[in-house]
């Protein structure tokens, strides 16, 4: 943590605000039972800091407002399409783009494409709606990320590389045929918001050159993680956080993201390739599942407010304060003692429940309890990263994840320097009482992606 | 006061493009004589489409400012939903990113090889997503409805008795499910009586059949049966709007066309258990169920416009500017679709041009005559969207071959819409001069949104 500094201020001013809404105790009491003790089903009403993402959650700029108000909604050939494709060439360097409504929109299309039964895609740590997405393809992740990875207090600095021997053993066992293409997260979501080296994705993409693999870019928080390449990798300190973008990218065959994280809007995503091929049949699928692609589902005024987005995202300053406000309430943590995954990542605090509450069994699902009491506490509202996200596996068996994780995800640019004190103190608060709180039972388990609705009761 | 006015003024304006001639020839061509391959800065008038080219109020910018953006339970959601079940009563509302993608959601769940979707006529998005599940989609429509240019009141009204022939056939085990497309958008935005959808609804509750609304339209439907039908003048439209959708077992909504949306649709219904699956699905590919891959500030919008769209003054504008051009056009002896329907007028291609024959797309070759002599850009709803090719590779045309010109909604004036009739008039007297096309390129599915195409010398 020594290179980076706190004295940090946002390179912006507030020119419009939304009120929030204060709870008592005996509110939240009956809020979270109503939610069947599932943040996800709360009332945002009910919510007093909203911690449950960065997606989709920030504050827009006054440009970007604008840019709003310039949208061209025309069905085929909007303005704000060539724009949006012009600024994805410029920073990003994808040659071929498909706007989608969201991320996982791209994902749904790409997996399609390019995924056929039996294949393997291997991926530095999943995610829940990609990996997904690849099963209902006939696909099958395999984790290559390092082991540090799983490590909550390990604090190596770039926690998102690849296990090149992992990558390499997948290749020999399966064969270079059964592998699509090699998927790469920028700032590892389920890791705790880990970045990735330059020197690692170069050894990875030298790796996968020599076997005719195609890497896809896992691109939502890739700002995010070129701040921590500035920081921390040899070489790269005198670098722009737009020149490293730039460079991770070049790395790559393609991506998808979601523009709603780094890129600063609320609603949008893409798929960008630098294949033809590729492109062309994704063009013909974009229609049936998200719009003409020349709109991909998405306004046109979204389009522009992403095009502009994008150009904010990369600036030294904004990624400066952005990561600089998640590290000052990651360290007020570790000063209350409060276990969190080190060092601490790009886009949210992620609390070591395992740690918080070592006398809960994970069958009682300790992450999804410690976010519920936080919520009884102040109100803040934090997500599951543990046993319920994890899900089954297709013979039926929980996945039991080594990390069992409640992640305080930071909007960009929404919440001030004492609205994280708040949050610190209320974690403290919830830590000091740790040992009265008991774990809850999963009464209702939906069959994708439970941990939207699952619903719990207390023990 | 037999002048009927806008029952708005307008707050804010966004600037059109002039082109030449002559730079629209290079455009066209580049564009491979596809309307949806123009950039929107070289058209003048846009017409292609009333979906989600709205002008929306003051008030629905006001609640794009006030949008709640949470992922979770936003307020902005509530306000959503309670507008979708004021209209339809139905307790179970899903949002979705666009019309289409609801659609892929409920065929997904209920379709599969083997399965029939019968309805009065499925749109081109529609009967993609049916035949994507392996199902196939099934037509009845009215006899009226098969003749463009004879009047008749309810030429969307689905055939009765064709239905009950092929729930006979096919049995109603095979038969998942029966949506009314309300106005017929593919047949001329033609409206649907609520004689005809009780009578559908009979015989679809005999056989167990759900029955949905695509209610893309569904105000325009429903002031057209204040219109037209008989005991329903003196019955306000919201009324009128909430009996036709007590008939219905759900239904499934673009709010680009009659929410006055930029983007958005919804899935609404009774059924719990159905409602539970799509919410499964939803998340897959469309986002958490309160905000199903739209932002706060566009579920706000909607909301609004649910109510807005619903205002008899805003509806008699609407349905009489569709009606002026219309006449003006019938008057100069243009082919056109006759009554006028809720938002769009529609050529005969086929009258129109007829010396080019159905495989040489007179619609499109229309298309491209309309853009090339006044900028205007209108779409084919013949046999380039729905034409199939069968086993020798020969095409098996649509049943008719239509040009539509969309009217955005609260956008244009009446000049412009004096401009664009006077082009279609001019067309007219210059057709013979028009060429057919041939297709040089196209995609497996839904061809007529990427094909390239090439005049015929």
């Amino acid at each position: 943590m020594k290179n980076i500094k706190h004295s940090w201020a946002e390179p912006y001013k507030i020119k419009m605000v939304e009120l929030l809404k204060m709870t008592s105790p005996s509110q939240r009491k009956k809020a979270m039972k109503e939610a069947g003790f599932n943040t996800f089903l709360l009332k945002s009403e009910d919510v007093y800091i909203d911690l449950l993402t960065d997606s989709g959650t920030s504050a827009m700029s006054d440009r970007q407002w604008a840019g709003m108000m310039m949208g061209d909604e025309a069905y085929a050939g909007s303005r704000n399409f060539y724009h949006l494709e012009e600024v994805v060439k410029e920073v990003y360097g994808y040659k071929y783009l498909i706007p989608t409504h969201q991320g996982r929109g791209a994902e749904n299309i790409l997996s399609k494409i390019l995924i056929k039964k039996g294949d393997i895609i291997p991926g530095n740590m999943y995610f829940t709606t990609t990996r997904l997405h690849q099963e209902l393809a006939g696909g099958k992740f395999e984790d290559i990320i390092i082991d540090e990875a799983h490590d909550s207090e390990n604090e190596f600095s770039f926690k998102g590389n690849v296990d090149i021997e992992k990558l390499e053993k997948l290749i020999k066992k399966h064969g270079a045929s059964k592998i699509p293409y090699v998927s790469i997260a920028t700032s590892v979501n389920m890791a705790g918001g880990q970045p990735i080296s330059i020197k690692n994705l170069k050894e990875v993409r030298a790796v996968t050159k020599k076997h005719g693999i195609r890497i896809i870019h896992d691109m939502t928080r890739v700002a995010e993680n070129a701040f921590f390449i500035q920081q921390k990798e040899k070489g790269f300190s005198n670098k722009s956080i737009k020149s490293i973008v730039k460079e991770i990218c070049s790395y790559t065959d393609g991506a998808t993201m979601s523009a709603k994280k780094d890129a600063l809007v609320n609603i949008g995503g893409f798929l960008a390739v630098n294949d033809w091929d590729v492109f062309e049949e994704a063009r013909n699928m974009v229609v049936v599942y998200e719009g003409l692609h020349t709109y991909g589902g998405l306004a046109g005024r979204d389009m522009e407010a992403m095009a502009i987005g994008i150009g904010e995202s990369v600036s030294d300053e904004h990624i400066k304060a952005r990561v600089g406000q998640v590290i000052y309430l990651g360290e007020k943590m570790i000063e209350y003692g409060v276990p969190i995954v080190k060092p601490i990542g790009g886009h949210g605090i992620f609390v070591d429940a395992k740690k918080f509450l070592p006398h809960i069994p994970q069958d009682l699902f300790p992450a999804q309890t410690l976010a519920s009491e936080i919520y009884l506490d102040s109100g803040v509202r934090t997500m599951e990263r543990g046993v319920v996200s994890a899900g089954r596996k297709a013979n039926g068996d929980n996945y039991y994840p080594k990390l069992e994780l409640v992640r305080f995800t930071i909007p960009r640019r929404v919440y001030t320097q004492a609205h994280m004190d708040v949050i610190a103190e209320s974690a403290a608060s919830v830590y000091e009482r740790r040992n009265k709180i008991k774990g809850l039972k999963m009464v209702y388990e939906p069959k994708y992606l439970r941990f939207f609705q699952a619903r719990f009761e207390q023990l | 006061m037999k002048t009927i006015i806008e029952p708005f003024k307008i707050k804010s304006v966004e600037p059109i493009f002039f082109t030449t001639p002559e730079y629209r020839v290079e455009v066209l061509k580049n564009a491979d004589y596809n309307p949806f391959l123009i950039h929107s800065n070289d058209v003048l008038i846009d017409l292609l489409t009333d979906s989600g080219t709205s002008a929306m109020s003051s008030d629905q910018w006001a609640g794009i400012m006030k949008g709640d953006e949470s992922y979770a339970g936003s307020p902005s959601y509530f306000r959503f939903k309670d507008a979708v079940q004021d209209i339809t009563h139905m307790p179970h509302v899903i949002p979705a990113h666009q019309g289409r993608a609801a659609e892929k959601i409920l065929f997904s769940i209920l379709g599969g090889k083997g399965k029939y979707f019968v309805s009065n006529t499925l749109f081109d998005t529609t009967r993609a997503n049916i035949e994507y599940s392996g199902a196939e989609g099934v037509d009845f429509i009215g006899e009226a409805g098969k003749h463009p240019t004879i009047p008749a009141p309810f030429k969307g009204n689905m055939d009765v008795e064709a239905l009950k022939a092929f729930i006979k056939e096919k049995g109603a085990a095979n038969i998942p499910l029966c949506i009314i497309t309300v106005t017929n958008n593919s047949g001329g935005g033609q409206p649907v009586s609520m004689g005809n959808i009780k009578a559908v609804k009979a015989v679809c509750q005999e056989h167990h059949i759900p029955l949905f609304i695509d209610a893309c339209r569904f105000a325009e439907n429903s002031y057209f049966i204040k219109l037209r039908e008989p005991g329903y003048a003196d019955i306000s439209v919201k009324e009128i709007a909430q009996e036709l959708f007590s008939h219905a077992d759900g239904c499934t909504m673009s709010a680009k066309k009659d929410a006055f949306a930029n983007i958005g649709g919804f899935l609404a219904m009774h059924d719990e258990t159905l409602a539970q699956q799509c919410r499964n699905l939803l998340i897959l590919t469309e986002g958490f169920p309160t905000y199903g891959g739209l932002a706060g500030r566009d579920l706000e919008a909607i909301a609004i416009g649910l109510k807005e769209v619903l205002d008899e003054h805003y509806l008699q504008y609407r349905i009489r500017s569709i009606e002026y051009i219309t006449n003006k056009l019938e008057a100069a002896g243009v082919p056109v679709m006759l009554p006028a329907g809720g938002h769009a007028v529609y050529l005969d291609a086929k009258a129109f041009l007829d010396h080019i024959p159905v495989h040489q797309y007179p619609g499109q070759a229309l298309v491209g005559a309309l853009y090339l002599h006044g900028g205007i850009r209108a779409v084919e709803i013949g046999s380039l969207m729905f034409g199939k090719y069968n086993d020798q590779h020969e095409l098996i045309p649509a049943a008719l071959e239509l040009v539509r010109l969309a009217i955005p909604r609260r956008v244009y004036t009446q000049s412009h819409i004096d401009y664009v009739s006077e082009v279609i008039i001019e067309v007219f007297e210059q057709r013979k001069a028009i060429k057919g096309l041939t297709i040089i390129e196209e995609a497996p599915t839904l061809r007529h949104f990427t094909a390239k195409l090439k005049p015929i010398q």
